[in-house]
């Protein structure tokens, strides 16, 4: 695990813990442990998917990232720097170099500003260019995302869902940023739309050498996306692999259950389903040991006492699971 | 399923419409609202006309309120022959009585619409400035400044408003600042804005506390921009509709309120205004001198009634489902 | 095609709902008919604005007016039309005869009220049980759809449940009083992949013990190939493509289906690129004449025919409809 140059995203041991107060003098009498010690490295020009179902901390960990909350512990260093550690000035800097998309195609534009005001918004707030500059810049940008400058005066609410996250995406472009945080950037679009939008993406993406952190709960989605795939669970990383690895030869009992739980669009039924009892705790009570045994089909005593750290598989292996059970041999 | 609906019927003009744009374009639509907004403006003209005629020293009928022109406690519509002192005898009309002294209640009740609406004008705008600065930093920076703010909302509200108004209004008689004396006019709309910014500042940090959390902000915030560029680029415009229309409907509480300080003395003491007038009728009634009051009541229950049917509509057309989804 | 088969529960005829708005009539539904065998599944698909929900609300008759109205066409429960019913006839048979769940567990139960409140109100009201019998018949049923220790959880609010377990008492709720149609709008939609399972599973089950039939409403192709007997394919209010689930999804014979089942990504599938469908769904006030696809159609774009007449939907071979001209046995 040395730690060289050659990668653009070094997230190490990350924490985001929020504080539960309660009482007349808000004294803090718990935490909602929403990450826990999450660990991943992105080379520059891949994409790293993060998968996990709602409330497993993925969202929490891009958002904290950006420092847009903030870290209770970790490190995060990006292109060699330390991210967390940065001052608030460098840390407008350094959102230049990382930029992100939302989930919410309605909720992410301010519906009272029009579309070159939001396009170019971000050009401005870091004062790069003059005023015609930056409406150039906006159409250029709306045309890169298969829009076209007529578009530049018009609202928010006059566009389709699709289209709004195409704006998402022009807006998140506008710095030319090196890694883009893509949270659930398609899950809210309708399926016709969706592969418009991850094929524009990964376009994209080739163009421009961006990096990508991909947080999204659809496993095909991010098949089809990623090079490596994170799957979390209850604030941690279970499972960590290639992405050929991890769907070949998923280790972890979550991932296993988690792939055979998402209905095919085939009517030939090939594979055999694991369907976990139980729901996922909250995180302000997790249950004590591996966070995944009340539901886990393979629970055992040492389950419920120790928790398995994230190792690999075998000794060779890029391949990393948090399971007694994954080891192989 | 109507939503999926409505997010369709969203349809595309060649020319983008902001929402600002839509909401006024749906109000025009709307006739009884129009007229309101008409009526109100009809005031604010006449407010104004009064106003720049004091300032410009235009001699008009509206400056003279102060002539006698009549004998004392004239009815309306009714002839008369009067002898003004030192005159010749006259004989006259007047259409909507006089009073005590003899001074025409129409051009009374007219000038009262000056006094009345710059009290509310004037109440308004301070409630303002404090209320949207105070509400909005509070909902968006929460902490100890939040508490402080909520400790003051909460402590002012516990207070009966009009006590509270009529502390204020006592105490600031005798004071002055930068050199304007505080009592009369000033001191009244001094007194409301003071009190009154309470509901808007509580209303602004409800609204901000519940779009900060929106993706939209958390956007701006992730691109660099400033807690000052959020709040006024991304927040405030926002909530400027709820605001509007907030106050288009406080604007009715505070001629209300301009009305009944006057009533009890605190307000305008030597020019017309409602309240004043129905101050003076409450001895006049039991004389079977109606007019005076009724004059005063009407002209306030036409503005009210009209702003109010405005503010409604205006609620009904400026703050739609922003999102369409 | 209106043949009144003995094995049809429900039987949709040429309906068509309209929405008088401001704007103009949007017309969210338009001459959609199918029929839903006693037993079985049928599942509605279509994107969002397609009018898979109105079509749901228009068989509870509870499309609400102003501004939506059925216009035209007939609903048959067991051959017996359900727009000539009086309104007070109506509400016997919802809740009785056909129950419905929602997508949103969280907003479709009173958060005043506890689980148990709602359930047993729902027993009472449509059968002739004293409360507390209602409320024993409601622990029983939290029990059949998988709630563990129903006697505690019957006294606890919705906001202490999670959605799962939500959707859960949403089940219950429906099949209290063993309704003959259960329709099913988006159930799992809200649900994380791992609970979708789990419902899913649920729904199966209590079919195959009850033997009600189940109209499903989805987007997601996914669950319709798990769970669905015949699928109709909604495009642009209009059912494009209805066949059994099989023949569907390996050959799918309108350009629509077929483009919709090629860009969703696959397990195990690797694509460089994902097949798209271009454009975006028209909208209801200003849409495209002639086939409503063809402006999106790989086939239609440029046909002169498809440009200005619209294909009905037609019997192409047996058990199979399709609305489109080059739609294979079409002519």
């Amino acid at each position: 695990m040395t730690n060289n140059n050659n990668y653009l995203v070094d997230v190490a041991e990350l924490k985001t813990w929020f504080s539960i107060r309660a009482g007349v003098l808000r004294k803090t009498v718990g935490h909602v442990k929403a990450v826990d010690g999450v660990s991943f490295r992105i080379r520059p020009g891949r994409t790293l998917g993060l998968v996990g179902e709602s409330g497993c901390g993925k969202t929490t960990v891009g958002r904290t990232l950006l420092r847009l909350i903030s870290p209770t512990a970790g490190r995060f260093l990006f292109d060699g720097e330390d991210v967390f550690a940065a001052s608030f000035k460098r840390l407008k800097a350094l959102r230049r170099d990382i930029q992100m998309m939302f989930q919410d195609p309605y909720g992410s534009l301010n519906p009272r500003m029009n579309i070159e005001e939001i396009v170019s918004e971000p050009l401005l707030v870091h004062r790069l260019d003059g005023r015609a500059k930056r409406r150039e810049k906006a159409a250029e940008l709306l045309d890169k995302v298969g829009l076209s400058a007529e578009h530049l005066g018009r609202y928010p609410h006059e566009f389709s869902g699709g289209q709004r996250q195409r704006i998402g995406i022009a807006r998140a472009l506008a710095l030319e940023p090196k890694l883009l945080i893509c949270d659930e950037p398609v899950s809210a679009l309708d399926v016709s739309i969706q592969s418009q939008i991850i094929n524009l993406l990964q376009d994209l993406q080739k163009e421009m050498g961006l990096t990508y952190l991909f947080i999204a709960h659809d496993l095909a989605v991010v098949e089809h996306i990623s090079e490596d795939v994170a799957v979390m669970y209850l604030g941690r990383i279970v499972e960590f692999a290639s992405r050929d690895a991890l769907y070949a030869d998923p280790r972890h009992p979550y991932t296993q259950a988690l792939l055979s739980a998402i209905p095919e669009p085939t009517p030939v039924k090939t594979k055999h389903r694991i369907v976990l009892g139980g729901e996922v705790p909250s995180p302000s009570n997790p249950p004590s040991g591996c966070p995944f045994h009340p539901r886990c089909p393979l629970a055992e005593q040492r389950c419920r006492e120790e928790i398995q750290s994230l190792d690999p598989i075998d000794p060779s292996s890029r391949h990393l699971a948090a399971c007694w059970k994954a080891k192989k041999g | 399923m109507l939503m999926q609906m409505s997010n369709n019927t969203s349809a595309k003009p060649a020319k983008g419409r902001s929402l600002w744009a839509d909401g006024i374009r749906r109000l025009r639509k709307r006739r009884l609202a129009m007229l309101c907004f008409w009526v109100t403006m009809a005031y604010f003209a006449l407010a104004a006309a009064v106003f720049i005629s004091e300032r410009t020293g235009w001699e008009n009928v509206l400056t003279r309120w102060n002539e006698d022109i009549g004998p004392s406690y004239q009815a309306p519509l009714a002839t008369y022959e009067w002898t003004p002192q030192d005159a010749e005898p006259m004989s006259g009309w007047s259409l909507f009585g006089t009073d005590f002294l003899g001074r025409s209640t129409l051009r009374k009740t007219l000038y009262g619409a000056k006094t009345s609406i710059a009290v509310a004008l004037g109440a308004s705008i301070i409630s303002l400035l404090i209320g949207i600065p105070l509400g909005a930093a509070a909902g968006y920076f929460r902490g100890w400044f939040d508490d402080i703010v909520i400790w003051l909302l909460t402590t002012l509200n516990t207070i009966p408003y009009i006590l509270l108004v009529m502390a204020f209004a006592v105490v600031l008689r005798d004071k002055s600042l930068l050199g304007i004396p505080l009592r009369g006019m000033t001191g009244v709309y001094l007194a409301m804005g003071l009190t009154s910014w309470v509901g808007i500042a509580r209303l602004i940090r409800g609204e901000i506390m519940k779009r900060k959390e929106s993706e939209y902000v958390l956007a701006a915030r992730a691109m660099g921009c400033s807690s000052g560029r959020i709040i006024f680029f991304h927040l405030l415009p926002n909530v400027f509709h709820i605001i509007i229309i907030n106050f288009s409907l406080r604007f009715v509480g505070f001629i209300h309120a301009e009305v009944i300080l006057s009533f009890l003395g605190l307000g305008e003491t030597d020019k017309p205004s409602w309240g004043a007038m129905i101050d003076a009728a409450r001895a006049e009634l039991a004389r079977d001198v109606w007019w005076e009051m009724a004059a005063a009541t009407l002209a306030i229950f036409v503005l009210s009634l009209a702003l109010n049917l405005f503010g409604d509509a205006l609620r009904d057309c400026l703050d739609p489902k922003l999102r369409t989804d | 095609m209106m043949k009144q088969d003995n094995g049809n529960l429900l039987s949709i005829r040429k309906l068509s709902t309209h929405f008088f708005t401001e704007q103009g009539v949007v017309k969210s539904v338009q001459d959609v008919s199918f029929d839903l065998h006693a037993g079985k599944t049928l599942a509605v698909v279509g994107e969002s604005g397609c009018g898979k929900s109105v079509t749901a609300l228009s068989v509870m008759r509870l499309i609400p007016w102003p501004p939506g109205k059925i216009v035209e066409g007939d609903i048959l429960l067991n051959g017996k039309s359900l727009l000539r019913l009086s309104e007070g006839r109506m509400r016997q048979i919802r809740g009785n005869d056909i129950a419905m769940i929602f997508q949103e567990p969280m907003t479709s139960l009173n958060p005043v009220f506890t689980v148990g409140n709602q359930i047993t109100e729902a027993i009472v009201l449509h059968r002739k049980v004293s409360v507390r019998q209602a409320r024993q018949q409601a622990i029983e049923m939290m029990r059949k759809v998988g709630i563990a220790d129903p006697h505690r959880r019957i006294d606890e609010y919705p906001h202490q449940m999670s959605g799962g377990m939500r959707q859960r008492v949403m089940i219950a709720m429906a099949l209290s009083c063993s309704p003959k149609l259960l329709i099913a709008d988006e159930p799992t939609t809200a649900l994380d992949v791992t609970i979708q399972a789990q419902i899913l599973e649920l729904l199966r089950q209590l079919q195959a013990d009850v033997g009600m039939s189940i109209l499903l409403i989805t987007h997601d192709l996914g669950v319709v190939a798990e769970n669905a007997d015949d699928v109709v394919v909604m495009y642009a209010s209009r059912i494009v493509e209805s066949a059994a689930v099989r023949p569907l999804f390996e050959k799918p014979l309108h350009p629509y289906t077929q483009g919709l089942l090629r860009s969703l990504p696959m397990l195990g599938e690797r694509k460089e690129r994902l097949d798209v469908i271009g454009g975006a769904v028209p909208s209801p006030l200003q849409f495209p004449s002639g086939c409503k696809f063809h402006p999106r159609c790989p086939v239609g774009k440029d046909d002169r025919r498809c440009q200005t007449v619209e294909p009905p939907l037609k019997e192409v071979s047996p058990g199979r409809c399709a609305a489109c001209w080059y739609a294979e046995g079409y002519e």
